[in-house]
């Protein structure tokens, strides 16, 4: 009986799929979209091929976003040590290479999250790079529209004010050798230059964060390359191995050639 | 910014709604004939009230449902055959992106190939809230030679789902004194999602200098 439904609703599924998927359109943008993604592989991994990224990286973002200008996204990495880096690219967007870290010694690059802007309707993919040069791809569709044009805030002067003002916070408990997550906040309003100011009516003129790199007693964690795609005032949580209680330090660069650090205490046992 | 919204009735598009295209497929795919034939479906759509001049708020926020003074088009399928009768000056006033200076040297800026409504003319820019007399008299120029400077001509004008630039625009071309402007509230997105086709274009070059405004 209960086989009997199950056929019954396969039928109906397999019917409905041939009037609902029907329309070209689907197939044009699924199309358009393989296409857009084959000339992003060309232009940022110019003849290396990429692998299916299945067990090795998984990308994970909401499928509906809230915020186009706020849409948190979270990569997760199975392969410790013999991962080198990660790019983050966002194919829908002008400047499509959101992020790429790139990993040290002191890190544990097993989870990694922070929040993007997407400008419209895209896949999402994370690349995974290994200490051996192969590089792994997960890929994730997301529908949201508007993020690059959305305003950073009502006022640029008091995003500016504080500008470059960090926080860090410490997830769990400190134990030696044992991998800690840590969650970055940067205050900088990632000016895009393509937001409307709202008190002085004109573009904002761009100013967004170049790079941000993060060290643990003098040994790398990761350094980041980032860009427009970034939302306005970064989070983000990174893991990293601590041996003792010791100094973690930052170091943020962005587009004016403004230099902002500041160095946090990780406590001991 | 706060500005009430008032849930409106009216007519869906006839694409709008997966669950409605799901319905009706289940419909026709199961008994052969739709299941709730004769029926008018209603939706609440989300609709701001008019502003009295042009809309200076946030572009990516919810639309009205009226346009002083113009004709709005609901249904991308009474636009398609609006166009089929040819003789109508389409309009797409969507941003175009700007690349940013100092974007990193290894970057890459590729912005997306622009899907438009075919024969589309793209004006970036004009639908902004305020724009200098430059982009004024682009407007009013590119305007002027699209429909061979007939006020009566129809002027179709567009941009995204949830986007004033095209409220703004057709409300300017209104006040220029085109006769027959159509505002088409749901964007390409709209067209898309009723499956009929779309070209890629390129964007009018904006006038140099200063650029629009959005208070």
């Amino acid at each position: 009986m209960g086989s009997v439904r199950y056929l019954l609703l396969a039928a109906l599924v397999v019917s409905m799929a041939q009037f609902c998927v029907g329309p070209a359109y689907a197939d044009d943008d699924e199309a358009a979209r393989a296409d857009r993604w084959k000339d992003l592989q060309q232009a940022i991994f110019p003849g290396r091929p990429l692998k299916d990224g299945g067990g090795l990286i998984r990308l994970d973002a909401p499928p509906r976003a809230l915020d186009a200008a706020l849409v948190p996204i979270t990569i997760d990495m199975t392969g410790g040590k013999r991962v080198k880096g990660v790019y983050v690219v966002i194919d829908g967007n002008p400047s499509p290479l959101a992020a790429h870290f790139t990993f040290g010694p002191k890190a544990d690059p097993s989870s990694l999250k922070m929040r993007v802007r997407v400008d419209q309707y895209t896949n999402m993919h994370a690349i995974a790079e290994t200490q051996d040069g192969q590089l792994f791809v997960a890929t994730k569709f997301v529908k949201a529209a508007g993020g690059c044009s959305a305003p950073a805030g009502a006022d640029d002067d008091a995003a500016l004010e504080d500008i470059g003002r960090m926080k860090l916070h410490l997830i769990g408990d400190f134990a030696a050798g044992k991998s800690e997550q840590a969650v970055l906040m940067v205050r900088h309003p990632n000016f895009n230059g393509m937001q409307m100011n709202q008190i002085t009516r004109y573009y904002t003129p761009p100013r967004f964060i170049r790079t941000i790199d993060a060290t643990y007693e003098g040994g790398s964690i990761f350094h980041l390359d980032s860009d427009i795609s970034l939302s306005t005032d970064p989070v983000i949580t990174f893991g990293f191995v601590p041996q003792a209680k010791g100094q973690m330090k930052i170091i943020v660069r962005d587009s004016k050639d403004a230099t902002f650090d500041h160095s946090f205490a990780v406590p001991g046992v | 910014m706060d500005h009430s919204l008032s849930a409106a009735s009216i007519r869906p598009p006839r694409a709008g709604g997966a669950v409605r295209a799901l319905l009706l497929t289940f419909a026709l795919s199961v008994l052969g004939r739709p299941l709730f034939a004769g029926e008018v479906v209603e939706r609440k759509v989300l609709a701001a009230p008019e502003p009295q001049g042009y809309w200076t708020g946030p572009i990516n926020s919810t639309v009205p449902v009226t346009i002083a003074g113009g004709k709005i088009i609901h249904d991308a399928h009474d636009l398609q055959a609006l166009l089929k009768g040819g003789g109508v000056v389409v309009l797409d006033v969507s941003n175009a992106p700007r690349r940013p200076e100092n974007l990193a040297s290894g970057a890459p800026w590729l912005p997306l190939p622009h899907q438009a409504i075919p024969g589309s003319l793209w004006l970036p820019g004009v639908g902004l809230g305020e724009v200098p007399p430059s982009v004024d008299a682009f407007f009013r120029e590119r305007l002027a030679a699209a429909t061979g400077g007939q006020l009566a001509r129809k002027v179709v004008i567009y941009c995204h789902e949830t986007c004033w630039l095209s409220w703004n625009a057709a409300k300017r071309a209104i006040h220029y004194g085109y006769r027959n402007v159509y505002w088409f509230r749901d964007g390409i997105e709209g067209w898309k999602a009723a499956g009929l086709p779309t070209s890629l274009i390129k964007p009018e070059a904006e006038p140099a200098g200063e650029s629009g405004r959005q208070p």
